[in-house]
């Protein structure tokens, strides 16, 4: 038989000055307040996640109940359109496209999509994380504000000022 | 101790508790870990912490940007899967299923609506959300490799977007992808072979929309659905969202 080493969990320091007198059934103060300003993620996010649910859907729904998507004529390989134009989120290449094809058409995608896939190990000073528009990252905010305007720019052009031929076209002639 | 009957009739009489009980495999305990256990004892809620920083739920932080991109991804595949039943990969047939959708089947024009509304939606919403990480920083240290794998999750959203562009085989649908598959032709040396591979020809045809078709509900899903996984895996073993240091 083994001897059972009894040891009192909370054993009484002769230099203490307080003991431990009870342990009380109850909640603490960080009930709902967890450490590090954390909550219960049920209800607390998932509620906020449903609800956001349902209001994408019923926009979707709305939106799709009014307008209709476009539906041309039958594909015809030998009559083209004029202008062709690619879908939306491309027409800003194509518009490069239209002031040099390798620029714009490869060139300039290629070092985007490589400029953006090595961003996070280029620019790794973590100083104004977690924060919109830091002023510790001035310089960043202010390059990647002109490459989005550049690119609605384009789009914008390409989308609604072309016109036959890729010339240009203001909307409303 | 007593012994457990198990008797035919005694199963039959648990059967509604036994059967709710072996789906939702949750034991009793106190709230909070009852609530606790409602998330990580569910297959679909056990990708969320048990807890999340307030500062995650702030909707001025996010703006719900990538959630809502998830969201319509979502919808994409609920109305694509129905758009499935009628739709036939062929130059003959695709047109003629696109104006059957639009009188004959029931509600076929909100269907269709409703996929190609939620496509435009999801690129202009990854953007944004992608904008979002940027000018909150959130792609410093430890979150690098999640943006990479969000780069690569917009591009497969727009190359998602740009093959089923081609499907309805009307004008819009034929002239923008060849305007589209133009482009890479301009690359320099294979450009011409890059085109050809895409197409399976030299021209926009019958081999093009088959092959825009498989990638559309085959292989693109599959590998978003897979680069999903593994953002959202990379949120939560990244410490969940960024928030100011401080904090
Ligand atoms: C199909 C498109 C995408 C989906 C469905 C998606 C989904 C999500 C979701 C649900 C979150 C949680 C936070 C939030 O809702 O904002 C998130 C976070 C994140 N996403 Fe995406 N995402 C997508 C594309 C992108 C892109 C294009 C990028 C960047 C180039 C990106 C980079 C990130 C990063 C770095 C985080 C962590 C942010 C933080 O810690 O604050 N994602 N994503």
């Amino acid at each position: 038989m083994k001897a059972v080493n009894k040891e009192e969990m909370f054993p009484k320091d002769p230099n203490k000055t307080y003991s431990l007198m009870a342990i009380v059934d109850g909640e603490t103060f960080n009930v709902e307040k967890g450490p590090e300003d954390t909550v219960q993620s049920w209800p607390h996010l998932m509620v906020r996640e449903l609800a956001l649910f349902l209001l994408v859907f019923a926009v979707i729904l709305g939106v799709s109940l009014i307008f209709n998507a476009p539906l041309e004529e039958a594909a015809n390989p030998l009559h083209s359109t004029n202008p062709a134009k690619a879908p939306w989120y491309f027409v800003g290449i194509q518009e490069l496209v239209s002031y040099s094809a390798f620029l714009g058409g490869i060139a300039t995608p290629a070092l985007i999509v490589l400029t953006l896939l090595l961003l996070p190990y280029l620019d790794r000073n973590p100083k104004g994380t977690g924060v919109w528009f830091s002023r510790d990252r001035r310089v960043a905010t202010a390059l990647f504000t002109v490459f989005v305007v550049v690119m609605v720019v384009l789009i914008l052009i390409g989308q609604f000022l072309r016109g036959p031929n890729w010339h240009l076209y203001l909307p409303w002639s | 101790m007593s012994e457990t009957a198990y008797s035919l009739k005694e199963s039959i009489r648990h059967l509604p508790r036994n059967i709710k009980e072996s789906i939702i495999r949750r034991g009793g305990g106190t709230a909070e870990q009852e609530r606790a256990a409602a998330v990580f004892g569910n297959m679909f809620l056990h990708v969320h912490p048990v807890r999340v920083h307030l500062n995650s739920l702030r909707a001025g932080y996010t703006f719900g940007l990538g959630l809502i991109s998830f969201y319509l991804f979502l919808i994409l595949i609920a109305s694509g899967l129905l758009l499935m039943f009628y739709y036939t990969p062929s130059t003959e047939l695709a047109y003629r299923n696109m104006k059957d959708l639009e009188y004959v089947v029931s509600f076929g024009v909100v269907l269709r609506n409703v996929h190609r509304w939620s496509a435009h939606a999801m690129v202009a919403f990854a953007f944004l959300h992608m904008c979002r990480v940027f000018y909150t920083g959130s792609y410093k240290a430890p979150r690098e490799f999640n943006w990479v794998i969000g780069v690569c999750l917009l591009l497969v959203t727009l190359f998602l977007s740009f093959t089923g562009y081609l499907l309805p085989w009307d004008q819009l649908a034929f002239w923008a992808i060849t305007v589209g598959s133009n482009i890479a032709a301009y690359m320099p040396g294979i450009g011409e072979k890059v085109r050809f591979l895409l197409l399976g020809g030299n021209e926009v045809g019958q081999m093009a929309l088959l092959r825009f078709y498989v990638l559309h509900v085959a292989v693109l899903p599959l590998v978003a659905v897979v680069l999903l996984g593994v953002h959202f895996w990379r949120i939560r073993k990244d410490g969940g969202l960024s928030r100011p240091l401080n904090d």
